[in-house]
């Protein structure tokens, strides 16, 4: 690394002093003259017909606005299983009409005026009651999305499972739970004539922006969408309606309004990750090679739709990929039920997936007596990826979340990871180490190893240009969800102008300065836009250089661009960027486009986590007392916010698997844990020590090597811990999150079963 | 939320007598930890608050040799924190250093730690009209029960959410309640109440009546205490189920024990039978383990907390071994 590379150095984040000394401006944080503020009313029945709804005594309340009801909404969609507002409502806390007032207050008393008369629905509360064929129907189509379960097939099951010595089966669950933002979503709508700008949480400005002129029915070119700065994404921000809602009641009361959800109104009726079965059905010779994998997943979306089958998708890349095997299948079967919503969430359904795949091969390992590294080691799918043909034409860019076989990756450091990781762990001597502390703490350590799709997203772009002052300006409409993608890529471009990172200015996330970006999500972000960025760059570059040869009458070669100066060869300075932006004729700018991705190779992120954990016999209290993330993510263009990633998505997935869950009654449907109390995100008296090490295999495709980051953090966490309470006390919990209640319970049922 | 007066109280009969007035829906607001988010979540509408904040006589901690007094407006940190408590009455100086998170113990009072209400969360539902709201019916008993009663639950198994009032039982403190009219003391024990009674409240306090101090016996030679509280997080938790055991040893000998269980019942529980074999026993014959089953030998657990069985049993199992291990360093030394 030269001494003063941009790439691979800790850089602060681009806007961490507003972060820090408050400045920022959250959606929640605009305030508009005359601004009025909307609030929701929900209901309380989990399916529903609306029969009848009457605003009138709430639109006479001193104050009140503008109201909106089904009845009155306009006739655009959100999604299509989404009306702005619909006679039917799907879970309870589902929208059924809106007001807008001048205080927050006012809103919340008319609230409580509006009369709605509602005839009750049947409703079903799990995938399994909503296939059943005589289940009530949470939408006119049917439960079970497309008709059919998603099955992806390479090679033949059956034959591999003919083929195996010893065949295993197990079955797992994980609960519906909330990526818990600290930041509620929120929208601030204003008109100006037929003009409308939104400021909200959002994940993509662009996307938002259609999504809001189709809803509507206005022109793109009439909405504005501002990304203000994100209190957390997680990727659902937003798949809901709020910025609709809060748009036509701007247009109604005339005034902007601003709606900002409560903290119980987010655990609702925001979006949650999807509540899961899993069965795998593993095949394996006794010298441990597997023959077959068979994974079945049944996953509840909610009411809506959602993102719901790229995550049902996902939950099965695991089984399909990991793992060296010629005979897979994955069954994924989505269902409507009437819980609430289920959408984007971290990795989406790959964390599911990989618990119930991770568990049983650990319990296999076990079986056949043999380390559970070890027995990755044996089994990880390689460099070369999966036996098998290709069936992607040659030329054309592959999927990154294949079934066939045949096609190598871009790069796959699993191995890399898994040795790393295991060294800087200590897992051999750990796993040697005596076991029981106290004679009812027993201590025991596991791991686990993921494979995840992500770098390569949509269609991708960057503009970049030199000002006058001689700063570079970094133009995306991309967003910028928190993780720091802008100011990575705002490195990937001084990098390449070989200038200071700090001359480098960000715009990202409005539609109005920025050009069409895809949502910020799959872990795309540094990959996609960081190419367009890299792209843009690089001629940016040239047009500068060119400019210098113009004024200069040098030849190009003879020029070198460094620190904000063109050099000569020898080194000495010959102008600097202010001095060629005055001088310039044409106009130095570059916006580049990419469709990223790779017509030779999958381009995947990999990792392995370990976890040590100590279980209390007697509370079923389990303690992590210390973690290692290994992940291969290419090379690492900035340790400090890599490592934060992968931290935060130890720590939240540390909820998911031990105490985190969306509990809704099961006879009536309401949510019963809807605050910080009692969907118990882990605390700092939780959080173990978390040591992160990247495997630093380059990757021939990403920018400057790099691969996704963004999500993989979060897949490995709840199989490392369970595997670790299973080397502890020799239970295997298949339903998380892991609670004392379920450790005893299991505990309980081992001590009766030896009885 | 709706509007409500908001009053401060001079002194506690004055307190009491604003509460009298202003009928059922007036309560009185101490560290509102608890009021606050009933308020906002819409479980209950009072149309008078009354503060307690400027009433000095509520505040503070009278220690000596003849016993303890505090006042009902001192915080947990002040509880958990004070020399005298942590030295002589171990169980409630650790049940309030237990109790939600550093900020909340130092705004939340003894006094709201007694008289929060239960966190079932269908009470805390707007969207269910149970018992504990004067409704027909419980949707707990045959709903979402893991974190309900095991012990007396047929009516609203609910359980007591208080750390401190199982210690105080287990101490075998009094609570001093104030009125307009007068004072009065009860046993710890007396002052919570079953739902048989009236499901809709969990102590005796009458209408007019507030809760103005807890009162602890003097010292005796001997008295060993201490609370563990098992939880699904370590901090910001209520008791999956927590043990009070305060025991009078002497030598290697128990005169006599009490045995206070909380997360497992509408109110604190005894569990007198545990007591009851512990008594004269010498500590080195004590089966810990057995003392745990019979601490639970009357349990009736509901569809989802059967594990709470075995977890209240290892707690006090776990107390026993506590107390016999500081007696075996007590001899040492």
């Amino acid at each position: 690394m030269r001494a003063d590379a941009v790439i691979g150095r800790s850089v602060a984040r681009y806007d961490l002093p507003e972060k820090l000394t408050g400045e920022a401006q959250y959606a929640a944080d605009v305030r508009l003259p005359g601004m009025l503020y909307g609030k929701i009313l929900r209901s309380p029945h989990p399916h529903a017909r609306i029969v009848r709804i009457d605003t009138s005594a709430a639109e006479r309340l001193p104050g009140v606005r503008a109201a909106l009801t089904p009845f009155d909404a306009p006739e655009g969609r959100i999604a299509p299983d989404v009306a702005i507002l619909d006679s039917i409502v799907r879970f309870v806390g589902d929208e059924v009409a809106a007001v807008a007032a001048d205080d927050e207050d006012i809103a919340a008393d008319a609230l409580g005026l509006i009369d709605v008369e509602y005839e009750a629905l049947p409703a079903v509360f799990s995938v399994r009651d909503a296939l059943m064929p005589d289940a009530p129907r949470t939408h006119p189509e049917g439960n079970l999305i497309g008709g059919k379960p998603l099955t992806l097939e390479r090679g033949n099951v059956e034959e591999g499972f003919a083929r195996a010595d010893r065949v295993f089966e197990r079955s797992f669950s994980t609960p519906a739970h909330s990526g818990s933002a600290l930041e509620p979503r929120a929208a601030v709508a204003m008109w100006e004539e037929d003009r409308l700008t939104v400021w909200k949480s959002s994940r993509g400005v662009h996307a938002d922006r259609l999504n809001l002129a189709l809803a509507l029915g206005i022109e793109r070119e009439n909405v504005r969408v501002i990304g203000a700065t994100m209190g957390a994404g997680y990727g659902n921000k937003d798949e809901t309606r709020l910025a609709v809602i809060t748009a036509i009641l701007a247009r109604r009361a005339g005034a902007p309004v601003k709606m900002e959800l409560t903290r119980e109104e987010e655990f609702v009726a925001g979006r949650k990750r999807h509540a899961t079965e899993t069965t795998l059905r593993i095949g394996v010779t006794n010298a441990g090679e597997i023959t077959a994998i068979h994974a079945t997943t049944l996953m509840d979306t909610g009411a809506y739709l959602s993102s719901g089958p790229g995550v049902v998708r996902r939950a099965g890349q695991g089984a399909l990929y990991l793992y060296k095997c010629a005979n897979v299948r994955y069954d994924g079967y989505l269902a409507y039920t009437n819980q609430p919503s289920g959408g984007s969430y971290r990795a989406l359904g790959a964390p599911q997936g990989h618990f119930a795949l991770e568990a049983t091969i650990d319990h296999i390992a076990q079986e056949l007596g043999m380390d559970p590294v070890e027995f990755r080691l044996i089994n990880h799918v390689g460099i070369e990826g999966q036996p098998g043909e290709r069936v992607t034409p040659a030329n054309q860019i592959v999927d990154t979340q294949p079934v066939e076989g045949g096609i190598p990756f871009s790069s796959n450091g699993l191995r890399e990871c898994i040795e790393k990781g295991a060294d800087a762990f200590g897992w051999r001597e750990r796993r040697a180490a005596d076991a029981n502390r106290a004679n009812h703490i027993k201590r025991g350590v596991g791991m686990s190893i993921f494979i995840y799709r992500g770098g390569p997203g949509g269609r991708s772009s960057a503009r970049v240009s030199l000002k006058p002052d001689g700063r570079v300006g970094l133009t995306a409409g991309l967003m910028d969800v928190g993780e720091g993608s802008a100011t990575v890529i705002a490195q990937i471009v001084a990098e390449t102008l070989n200038m200071a990172y700090e001359d480098v200015d960000v715009l990202f996330g409005d539609t109005a300065q920025t050009p069409d970006a895809p949502i910020t999500a799959g872990s795309t972000a540094t990959f996609s836009t960081g190419l367009a960025a890299q792209k843009a760059a690089n001629e940016l570059r040239a047009k500068i250089l060119g400019a210098a040869v113009a004024r200069l009458g040098a030849d190009a070669d003879a020029l070198e661009l460094r620190n904000g100066r063109v050099l000569s060869k020898d080194g000495a300075s010959l102008l600097t960027l202010s001095e060629i932006a005055a001088a310039a004729t044409q106009d130095l700018e570059s916006e580049a486009w990419v469709m990223p991705g790779s017509a030779d190779y999958i381009v995947n992120s990999f990792g392995a986590h370990f976890a040590e954990v100590e279980v209390d016999t007697e509370t079923g209290q389990v303690r992590v007392t210390r973690y290692v993330a290994a992940h291969d993510s290419g090379r690492i263009l900035n340790p400090q916010l890599a490592a934060n990633q992968v931290e935060g998505g130890v720590s939240q997935m540390l909820g998911f698997t031990l105490s985190e869950q969306m509990l809704t009654d099961a006879g009536s449907g309401v949510t019963l844990n809807a605050s910080y109390l009692e969907h118990k995100s882990p605390t700092i008296q939780e959080y173990p020590p978390v040591q992160v090490v990247f495997a630093d295999v380059i990757d021939p495709v990403g920018p400057f090597g790099a691969k996704a980051l963004g999500e993989p953090p979060s897949i490995g966490v709840a199989p490392a811990i369970i595997n670790a309470i299973r080397d502890a006390v020799g239970v295997e919990i298949a339903d998380l999150p892991a609670t004392p209640d379920r450790i005893l319970d299991a505990l309980a049922a081992r001590a009766d079963g030896e009885g | 939320m709706n509007g409500f007066e908001f009053v401060a109280a001079r002194d506690a009969a004055d307190a009491g007598r604003m509460l009298a007035e202003g009928t059922a829906s007036a309560r009185v607001i101490a560290g509102g930890t608890d009021l606050l988010g009933e308020l906002k979540e819409g479980v209950i509408s009072p149309a008078r608050l009354i503060s307690l904040a400027g009433v000095a006589r509520l505040r503070g901690i009278k220690a000596g040799d003849e016993g303890a007094r505090i006042g009902a407006m001192t915080t947990l940190s002040e509880v958990a924190a004070h020399p005298h408590i942590r030295a002589n009455y171990v169980a409630l100086a650790q049940a309030a250093a237990s109790v939600a998170t550093p900020q909340i113990r130092n705004v939340g009072t003894l006094g709201g730690n007694l008289c929060q209400r239960p966190r079932c969360w269908y009470y805390r539902s707007p969207l269910f009209d149970c018992r504990k709201k004067g409704g027909a019916e419980c949707f707990a008993y045959n709903g979402m029960n893991k974190f309900h009663a095991i012990f007396g639950g047929a009516i609203c198994p609910a359980v007591h959410p208080s750390d401190t009032a199982v210690a105080l039982v287990a101490l075998g403190a009094e609570i001093e309640l104030a009125a307009a009219d007068g004072e009065r003391a009860l046993a710890a024990d007396n002052f919570f109440a079953p739902p048989e009674a009236d499901a809709r409240a969990e102590n005796v306090l009458q209408s007019g009546e507030i809760v103005a101090a807890a009162r602890l016996p003097a010292p005796e030679a001997g008295l060993w205490s201490v609370y563990l509280k098992a939880k699904e997080r370590q901090a910001m938790d209520f008791a999956l189920a927590s043990v009070a055991l305060a025991a009078i040893v002497r030598g290697d000998r128990i005169e006599r024990a009490r045995i206070a269980l909380g997360g497992v019942a509408p109110v604190p529980h005894r569990a007198r039978a545990a007591e009851d074999a512990l008594a004269g026993m010498r500590l080195p014959d004590v089966d810990a383990a057995e003392i745990g089953r019979l601490a639970v030998h009357n349990a009736e657990p509901l569809r989802d907390n059967g594990y709470k069985v075995r977890l209240t049993a290892g707690l006090v199992a776990r107390a026993i071994r506590t107390l016999r291990e500081d007696a075996r360093e007590t001899a040492r030394q």
